[in-house]
């Protein structure tokens, strides 16, 4: 069993140093609704905001619409299971030290602090008496966390949250809605439920359901709460990919990570091959002496106490290993580190200990913990009939059932809201038996502002929109005129998938005149129903509830127009539609060049989708919006081929702009049926080879440095001019050949992996060399430069390059039987100025390679024959090789083979 | 025999070197007065040559040699005749992207998007067999990292500029940086900081310049000088120092959302962009240049450089002066309504200049209709009014004009409207103009030859683009400037 501490004493001494931490940390802060303060709202109206978002007819009773209106504070029936009991009971007893900037007020200002803590605790007695709860903590997976940073920077949560450094600290907390500490509120189970549906708990919606993925949503709160700490037994990290490479190869990557009962591989569940596992912990000595450790695996690294016992690097192409090693322990918690490979021929993992009164055996669970430190247990709070019955009384006295009105508790009525002094009570600076706000001067100044006016005047459709948009801070990610946008600070945490496309493929777009360029129907789909077409914004829209902004979509309507374009009478649709297919395509104005159509990507910047554009658009804004788009989007990538009204293709339509932009609509208007428009799809454009051998380089499956020969007797080859490697045969057509690229056609495809071709192994256990992501030098680090190619009579090509000072060059034939079959001879030709060092050639690689004998070889498909006096070898592995042991004397050897399939 | 390639269909890679981030804006409208004096002539092109042109060359023999997006290399006899008659010969074949042509000792150097390699006809039959690499020890692995290589300098060298991967960031070896690869194949980093650089060249004074493209750290399109050491201002190349033995990674990075003016003093490596070209104004992706030393062939602009732009098809000047050690200088409208997106252009022996270039269905827009184009700038041999140079003095500026101006008319100084702006250095793509004044003439002297005149400014600001109108100027015959804009960058002002 891990330690741990757990008795009440402990828990208020903890939690008093939280407590004393928040107090310490942060003078309290005013309210903070950072929209009001950024936007342009007239402050009579951003009085009303504050007076709805905190709720003042809660207990200041009114008549007037605002009263329906206002914020509802979190439903607290969950609460038990929702949030930490110590968290809540310090919360309540302080809650602007505790989390600067709520909006819930203190309640209880007037009372000393003993008392405080006395009502504090028997309110989350109540609390929790409400139903069974099953809060606990749960280990934080800092893999996830890391994918969760990320997330959390990127889909829109530090739009109105603050950004955070990568150390945790808030970067923007005076400008952001305050989170407060979360790992100490939730844990990682009820922070994943309330983000799946944060309307449960908090209905008036301001806190959005972002519409992530399950999988999204378990990242981020593994991330927020990753500072959380609970006792176990032992830390991992489990690695996959091409290990043998070592942890930090970019091949190989992290992929979960966590708290595991022991070294049993059993108790990580199912390991695949090639994975690594990281552990870490602390190990408990009982008796001090000599103990020895037994492993068996294929590689791995094992440090005690700071000392390294084992270190093996891991290889693919090797059995497991045993390991025996001592080390002297005193009694104590002793550092253990493990880093065991997964990998090679048969992979197991075998460790023991055996030390004084500890015969040979697995390390168990309760000798082991994360820390070498206590961590305490979270126990749940034992509710105390008593505690909970006065707590209700509480509950009601103190007002908190006003705002939390779904515990169906009884409160007594405050002065109505029509008789409130803006200069006395929860509006001044005393201290009384009322709320305290923690408001700003500014902030009391707006509320007195609107207090007099509040109930008298109903607000006009300007007014609703504008407030509605800041009370949900759609400001925070959409730009409309009057109100604001999009904070400079916060602007770089806007991202996008499609660079291309410059701000507008990274900022959500401006709301200015939305209501005059969406159609009702799509405007409901986005704010009400995750209707999404720009696919290419990493910030999801968010969505606040049909209830709390359903109203936007007929106020955009209804406030927002635009001049009327002129457009023509439709006289002959098919000749418009035709006309509209013609400009969409690449022969008319290119369309398709940058936007996708019809689900077909475009090959350029991946534009919105046009087909969709007549579902979505308002035909007006579609004819104005094409005349002049830097009129809608300054910075947007779109051109405009009506420059000044005058269309930059005369020849459709007689010129007519307003016939060429309605002939566009008309055609688009067919939606997913349009007929698709030319140029829409790739053409393969084939390079045959007819008499004379063909040479095409580039960017291909074989590297970017691909060099592909097709031969007159119909097979073909792909060389790679960066690693000097043969990487595919194959038979039939040749290539298709694009700007700079190359694919190979045919068919029968031999293929080899990427890899220089000669290397002197240090052993054969040592993997074959290639070039990895990170590896900029290679191959020029291991001797290697190519130097070009000379073609003979019939333009087939001799490679040259240089391995150290051997100087190479390749020449492939192609040998023709007559019969329709043929193969390649292969003649490698290397020139040493001096008597070298001997090193391997690799022939070739599969899956399943064949001796037959010292010189034949059959691997896969593929029957290689050396024919110069040059016996070969099999190496099994994955893939398995034929290596060719070289030993070269001074001046010119040739090495032939001949590749038949 | 090589086989002819057709051509047809839709074209893929992504070589536009910058992001169009407006709308393509207005044409400057002098198209059809610039026709009086600079004819366009096309070139035409049989249907069955697959020519995406990426960078130009003049043989010995006075052939044009055009290096293609296809990866061959054509050379093409009359087409500088009057009227053109293009004969097509396919001298190489099967390379990537050539974006560069050097002839040099009876072989072409190309340089391509994956190496340099020098290309020889061995055994006489007008075709290339003999392919040599000369360096291919630059990283290449993404779509984004296009290389643009130069003519041999007097050492025989080629000097290779790497566009980063993509805007942002720079993967693999050495991309965002120029190189030189000498006769023999070493390949030596010169410099750091470039972003999507296209064109390669010298200016008069036989130094190096690059193209680089607006986007991130670059408020516009510009001309960079390569020097040797210096850091060009994206700072996403620093990671490849410690592949260079013997040069040191600059102290410090430039600070995003600043000014050139300031980081230029705390990166000491920085060097300023020569020349300027502010976005739209001046072109959106400049992709290729060439100096012009037809000795009087081209009109009145000798020794200046001549720029093609691939987003609005046009031509502008520029024109270069080394002030306290640093290059600086102005541009010039030049020609308008090209064909097609221009991506090079090259001086013909007879003084023309032929400009070519390609459309994609990929990419940015172009303003120019044609898929692709070869197309030649003739002058017809009449000179038309035009600022010739701008020079800048210790306190104002010297214009010289290409004929004698009204002198009563030139001596008042509200004729001279001179705006000054800069751009945010920032990490961000592109930059509105920003800090934007308006100088005051105090004095203007123009010369007793009417062909230059001297302007007394109140203050000449540094890092500033100085934007001259002369809208009202005219020659003493009472003809309006051809083009009423110029651009002078101002990185160092004179101290005497």
């Amino acid at each position: 069993m891990s330690h741990s501490i757990s008795t009440p004493f402990c828990r208020w001494v903890l939690f008093g140093i939280f407590l004393l931490a928040c107090l310490l940390a942060s003078a309290s802060a005013d309210v903070a609704l950072p929209a009001l303060a950024a936007s342009q709202l007239d402050p009579g109206l951003k009085g009303l905001v504050l007076i709805e978002e905190l709720h003042c007819a809660a207990c200041h009773t009114s008549d007037a619409p605002f009263s329906t209106r206002s914020k509802k504070a979190p439903r607290l029936s969950d609460i038990g299971s929702r949030v930490n009991p110590d968290y809540l009971q310090a919360f309540l007893q302080n809650p602007h030290a505790v989390k600067p900037g709520a909006t819930m007020p203190d309640v209880f200002s007037h009372l000393p602090e003993n008392q405080k803590r006395e009502v504090a605790q028997s309110l989350t007695h109540f609390l929790l008496s409400l139903k069974t709860n099953d809060f606990g903590f749960q280990a934080p997976d800092a893999v996830a966390a890391k994918h969760g940073e990320r997330l959390f920077h990127s889909r829109g949560c530090v739009a109105c949250h603050s950004p955070r450094s990568g150390q945790g600290a808030e970067l923007l907390n005076s400008s952001s809605v305050p989170l407060g500490a979360l790992d100490k509120k939730y844990s990682f189970k009820s922070l994943v439920e309330f983000l799946q549906n944060p309307h449960a708990s908090r209905p008036s919606g301001r806190m959005p359901d972002m519409r992530l993925s399950r999988q999204d949503i378990e990242r981020i709160a593994h991330y927020l709460i990753r500072d959380t700490r609970v006792p176990g037994p032992l830390a991992y990290t489990l690695f996959r990919g091409q290990v043998w490479e070592g942890l930090r190869s970019d091949e190989v990557r992290p992929e979960r990570a966590g708290m595991v009962a022991d070294f049993n591989l059993a108790s990580l569940g199912r390991v695949e091959h090639h994975t690594a596992i990281q552990y870490e912990g602390w190990i408990n000595i009982s008796n001090t002496g000599h103990y020895t450790f037994y492993l068996e695996m294929n590689g791995g690294l094992l440090t005690l106490d700071g000392k390294r016992l084992v270190e093996e690097d891991p290889s693919d192409r090797r059995e497991v290993k045993t390991f025996e090693t001592s080390i002297d322990l005193s009694v104590g918690w002793r550092k253990i580190e493990l880093t065991y490979f997964h990998t090679g021929y048969d992979p197991r993992f075998v460790f023991d200990m055996e030390g004084p009164g500890f015969p040979r055996h697995p390390i168990p669970s309760s000798m082991l913990s994360v820390s070498n430190e206590p961590i305490p247990t979270f126990k749940p709070l034992e509710v105390n009939p008593a505690l909970a019955a006065l707590g209700r009384e509480q509950f009601a006295k103190f007002g908190c059932a006003r705002c939390h009105d779904d515990l169906s508790v009884a409160a007594p009525p405050a002065t109505t809201f029509a008789k409130l002094n803006p200069s006395r009570g929860c509006l001044s600076d005393s201290v009384g038996p009322w709320p305290r706000f923690d408001l700003s001067q500014q902030q009391r100044s707006w509320i007195a502002l609107a207090l007099p006016t509040a109930e008298q005047q109903p607000l006009d459709d300007l007014q609703t929109l504008n407030k509605t948009l800041i009370t949900f801070n759609c400001i925070a990610c959409h730009q409309r005129k009057g109100l604001g946008g999009i904070a400079p600070e916060r602007s770089v945490y806007f991202t996008g998938t499609h660079e291309a496309l410059g701000d507008q493929g990274r900022l959500p777009p401006p709301l200015t005149d939305v209501g005059a360029k969406l159609t009702a129907t799509w405007m409901a789909d986005v704010l009400l129903h995750g209707g999404r077409q720009r696919e290419y914004l990493n910030t999801s829209m968010p969505q606040f509830g049909e209830s709390n902004v359903g109203h936007l979509v007929s106020l955009f309507n209804k406030l927002d127009s635009l001049e009327t374009a002129p457009v023509r009478v439709v006289t002959d649709l098919r000749e418009l539609k035709s006309a509209g297919h013609e400009m969409i395509g690449v022969n008319g104005l290119s369309c398709i060049a940058c936007h996708d159509f019809n689900g077909q990507k475009s090959t350029g910047a991946g534009a919105l989708d046009i087909v969709h554009a007549t579902e979505r658009l308002q035909k007006n804004w579609f004819h104005l919006y094409l005349r002049e788009p830097a009129r809608f989007y300054p910075t947007g990538i779109m051109p405009t081929y009506w420059p000044g009204g005058q269309s930059v293709r005369p020849n459709i339509l007689g010129g007519d702009s307003a016939r060429q932009i309605e002939a566009l609509w008309a055609y688009l208007e067919d939606g997913t049926h349009a007929k698709n428009p030319i140029g829409l799809s790739r053409q393969a454009r084939e390079l045959r080879v007819t008499d004379v051998t063909e040479i095409c380089r580039g960017q291909s499956p074989v590297g970017y440095r691909g060099f592909a020969v097709g031969y007159p007797s119909g097979i073909n080859l792909a060389f790679d001019s960066e690693q000097m490697s043969l990487r595919m045969l194959w038979k039939g057509e040749f290539v298709d050949v694009d700007l700079g690229t190359f694919h190979p056609r045919g068919q029968e495809r031999i293929v080899f992996p990427s890899g220089i071709p000669f290397h002197r192994l240090k052993s054969l256990d040592e993997n074959w060399p290639y070039k990895g992501k990170t590896s900029y030098t290679f191959p020029k680090d291991h001797g290697y430069q190519f130097r070009g190619y000379y073609l003979d009579a019939h333009r087939k090509p001799t490679l040259m390059y240089r391995y150290g000072d051997i100087v190479v060059e390749e020449y492939f034939d192609d040998i023709s039987q007559g019969n329709g079959s043929a193969w390649f001879q292969r003649t490698i030709r290397l020139d040493a100025p001096d008597t070298q060092l001997p090193f391997y050639f690799r022939a070739a690689t599969g899956k399943s390679v064949m001796k037959k004998s010292g010189r034949e070889f059959s691997v896969d498909q593929l029957q290689l024959r050396i024919i110069s006096d040059h016996p070969g070898i099999v190496r099994e592995g994955n893939p398995a090789e034929v290596l060719i042991p070289i030993t070269l004397p001074k001046g010119a050897t040739t090495l032939s083979l001949e590749y038949q399939w | 025999m090589v086989t002819l390639r057709s051509i047809f269909g839709v074209l893929a890679l992504v070589v536009a070197p910058t992001l169009a981030a407006e709308e393509l804006g207005a044409m400057w409208g002098t198209a059809q007065e610039e026709a009086k004096y600079y004819p366009i002539v096309n070139i035409p092109i049989p249907q069955e040559v697959p020519m995406r042109p990426g960078s130009f060359e003049i043989l010995p023999d006075g052939r044009l040699a055009v290096g293609t997006r296809r990866g061959d290399i054509y050379f093409i006899k009359g087409a500088f005749e009057i009227p053109p008659a293009p004969e097509y010969h396919l001298f190489a074949t099967g390379q990537d992207e050539v974006f560069g042509l050097s002839w040099k000792d009876g072989s072409m150097t190309a340089t391509t998007f994956s190496e340099v390699i020098r290309v020889t006809d061995t055994d006489g039959d007008g075709v290339a067999d003999r392919y040599e690499t000369l360096s291919n020890n630059w990283g290449y692995a993404e779509g984004h990292e296009f290389a643009f290589g130069s003519k041999h300098d007097p050492e025989g060298n080629v000097w290779v500029a790497l566009g980063l991967s993509g805007s942002y960031e720079s993967h693999n070896l050495f991309r965002g940086w120029a190189v030189k690869v000498t006769p023999d194949g070493r390949m030596i980093p010169v410099c750091s900081g470039l972003r999507s650089p296209g064109g390669v060249g010298t200016n008069a004074a036989g130094v190096m310049f690059a193209i680089e493209s607006q986007g991130p750290w670059n408020g516009c399109c510009s001309l960079k000088h390569l020097k040797q050491g210096a850091f060009l201002g994206h700072p996403a190349s620093y990671n490849w120092y410690p592949f260079v033995p013997g040069m040191k990674a600059p102290a410090v990075e430039p600070n995003s959302n600043s000014r050139m003016a300031v980081e230029k003093r705390r990166v000491k490596e920085l060097v300023p962009p020569a020349v300027c070209f502010p976005y739209i104004k001046m072109g959106r992706s400049i992709s290729g240049f060439r100096l012009n030393r037809t000795g009087g062939k081209f009109g009145p602009f000798d020794d200046q450089i001549f720029l093609g732009d691939y987003t609005l098809s046009l031509v502008m000047r520029a024109t270069m002066e080394e002030v306290n050690g640093v290059w600086q200088g102005a541009c010039y409208p030049f020609r308008e309504g090209l064909a097609t997106g221009l991506m090079t252009v090259e001086f013909t022996p007879k003084g023309q200049l032929i400009v070519g270039g390609f459309t994609t269905t990929s990419q940015w827009p172009v303003r120019g209709t044609e898929p692709f184009a070869i197309q030649r700038i003739d002058w017809n041999g009449r000179v038309p009014f035009e600022m010739r140079e701008i020079h800048i003095l210790k306190d104002g500026f010297k214009i010289t004009f290409t004929k004698p101006v009204d002198r009563e008319l030139a001596a008042h100084t509200d004729i001279y409207n001179i705006t000054t702006y800069t751009h945010i250095y920032q990490g961000d793509y592109g930059s509105p103009e920003v800090d934007q004044t308006t100088a005051e003439v105090m004095a203007a002297t123009p010369s007793a030859d009417g062909l230059s005149v001297v302007l007394q400014l109140n203050a000449i600001v540094e890092d500033h683009i100085h934007d001259f109108d002369l809208a009202r100027m005219t020659s003493q015959d009472g003809e309006p400037l051809l083009h009423r804009k110029a651009y002078y960058t101002v990185n160092e002002i004179p101290k005497n």
